[in-house]
């Protein structure tokens, strides 16, 4: 009984030690508002995201500053915190998911995995459901998520006026390029 | 049995430790919130101008600016009587100064610009940002540039005793110091240093005029706001000899009121002020306008800027 009792603790402490959680304090988060995606005034990145991985439960959460997109024409970023995101009142962009098909065997092992992402966006003081694809490649110890996805801005409460809205997407699409170091 | 009770409490305190990070972001939260930001302070003026005058901001680091600054003609001719109606508050005077420049940031702090500024004169201007009103861990109350003019006058008919380029030449100086009291107020202090190289008319022998001015703006909403300026000759503005040797006095005071519109590409700034000229050196030197409301002036400013730098590239 005793042994037994010391293996399950044991087991708990094990497991306790493993649990993996991985962070980064560099994700870069790439848009473009405008119609036009080759249109450079428009093109915004942000190089500050943080993010933590739990491999064991397959979930993620990410942060990023919204004062940290810089966009090309300066002008665009002053709209972009002053009329449109109010930085000052919401200064962080989050969001927490889970992943999906995600196995915490696939950062020991070097390639390229198709999975999915789920979870919920908050953005602009508006949550909002999330879902789409997601590539993770592992290489040398690096394991990158890839995931291209669209945002809507009346879906975060976020107001474009009429003389404005010809120019920009229905859907922005954001690419988001997080790297955690696995060992 | 004390050996079985240390590993449980172990894997109990471990457990807990496992627990609390059971919400991955509210620990991310958490630590972004314990990190002191620096912020700093965006947008203490929509424009480079806050009418006339500069203002502390500057257009964006890699971008073009391509800048109209329009002064219309008196509002008002008591000696046209009737026919005001048809100068529609001197936009259609047939009298007008028009100033427009290119300006481009290299830099961040540095900014330098090309103008065509009006009675066939040209300018080149520097502008430097010495310091950013930021809170954090640096603490800076204002924001601090400095912009420096050099104004050639290249008409032909110039009146100097000798026709060179260098007595064509004047300059202005001025340190603004703003602040950005909230999200609608902003204020500024603007002291400003006119030297001419060989004294116009109406100069006496003065080659330095000193001025003090302040600006200000009120924001109405996201994209309009209300502005003002006011500046205040310190010196060579009374009892000077014009070109017909009579004595005159010049109007120590440009006052401005001003509109600001952003309309998402362009900011336009509708204006009335109590000068005509198109460049701050004559504005702050040989202002004639006086207490007359009528010689009063409409005008505009419109900008737009270019990223000319991507730094964010495109896929």
């Amino acid at each position: 009984m005793k042994k037994v009792l010391l293996a399950a603790l044991l087991t708990i402490v094990v497991l306790g030690l493993n649990a993996q959680t991985f962070k980064t304090r560099d994700g870069n988060i790439y848009f473009n508002p405008n119609k036009n995606q080759s249109n450079k005034e428009y093109s915004a990145l942000s190089k500050e995201a943080t993010a933590v991985l739990n491999a064991d439960k397959s979930e993620v959460a990410l942060l990023v500053p919204m004062k940290s997109f810089h966009f090309n024409n300066a002008l665009l970023e002053e709209h972009f915190n002053e009329n449109y995101l109010h930085t000052n009142k919401y200064p962080n962009g989050t969001y927490k998911g889970k992943l999906i098909g995600f196995d915490k065997s696939m950062l020991t092992k070097d390639g390229e995995y198709k999975l999915s992402s789920e979870g919920t966006v908050d953005m602009h003081g508006a949550q909002k459901p999330f879902k789409s694809p997601v590539t993770l490649k592992v290489k040398g110890g690096v394991a990158t998520f890839v995931c291209n996805f669209t945002i809507k801005a009346e879906d975060h409460k976020i107001e474009i006026p009429d003389l404005v809205k010809p120019k920009l997407s229905e859907a922005t699409p954001l690419d988001a390029t997080i790297s955690f170091k696995i060992n | 049995m004390k050996r079985i009770l240390l590993i449980s409490l172990v894997g109990l305190f471990l457990s807990g430790s496992l627990s609390a990070q059971d919400d991955l972001l509210a620990d991310l939260v958490k630590e972004d919130s314990s990190t002191v930001k620096q912020n700093i302070t965006i947008a203490t003026f929509k424009s480079t101008r806050v009418i006339n005058m500069h203002s502390v901001e500057m257009t964006g680091e890699g971008n073009l600016q391509f800048m109209i600054i329009h002064h219309f003609g008196a509002i008002w001719d008591n000696s046209e009587g009737g026919a005001n109606f048809a100068r529609l508050l001197g936009m259609n005077s047939g009298f007008a100064n028009t100033y427009m420049s290119f300006d481009y940031t290299p830099v961040r702090w540095l900014n330098l610009g090309l103008a065509w500024s009006g009675n066939t004169s040209m300018e080149g201007t520097a502008k430097f940002k010495w310091m950013r009103q930021q809170s954090g861990q640096k603490n800076y109350p204002v924001s601090i540039a400095s912009v420096h003019v050099a104004r050639v006058d290249a008409s032909q008919k110039l009146e100097t005793p000798n026709d060179l380029y260098w007595n064509r030449m004047s300059f202005v100086n001025q340190l603004l110091i703003a602040r950005k009291f909230s999200e609608s107020i902003s204020a500024q202090l603007i002291p400003s240093w006119v030297h001419y190289n060989i004294v116009p008319y109406g100069n006496q022998d003065l080659h330095d005029i000193f001025s003090v001015g302040v600006g200000g703006r009120v924001k109405l909403s996201a994209k309009k706001a209300l502005t003002f300026e006011y500046s205040r000759q310190l010196n060579g503005y009374d009892n000077v000899i014009d070109k017909t040797g009579e004595i005159v006095s010049y109007s120590p005071n440009l006052f401005s009121l001003g509109y600001d519109w952003d309309t998402g590409g362009h900011i336009f700034q509708f204006f009335l002020t109590n000068s005509s000229y198109a460049s701050n050196i004559q504005q702050l030197s040989v202002n004639t306008v006086k207490d007359n409301f009528g010689q009063w002036s409409l005008g505009f400013n419109l900008n737009r800027s270019y990223a000319i730098k991507h730094k964010v590239q495109t896929k």
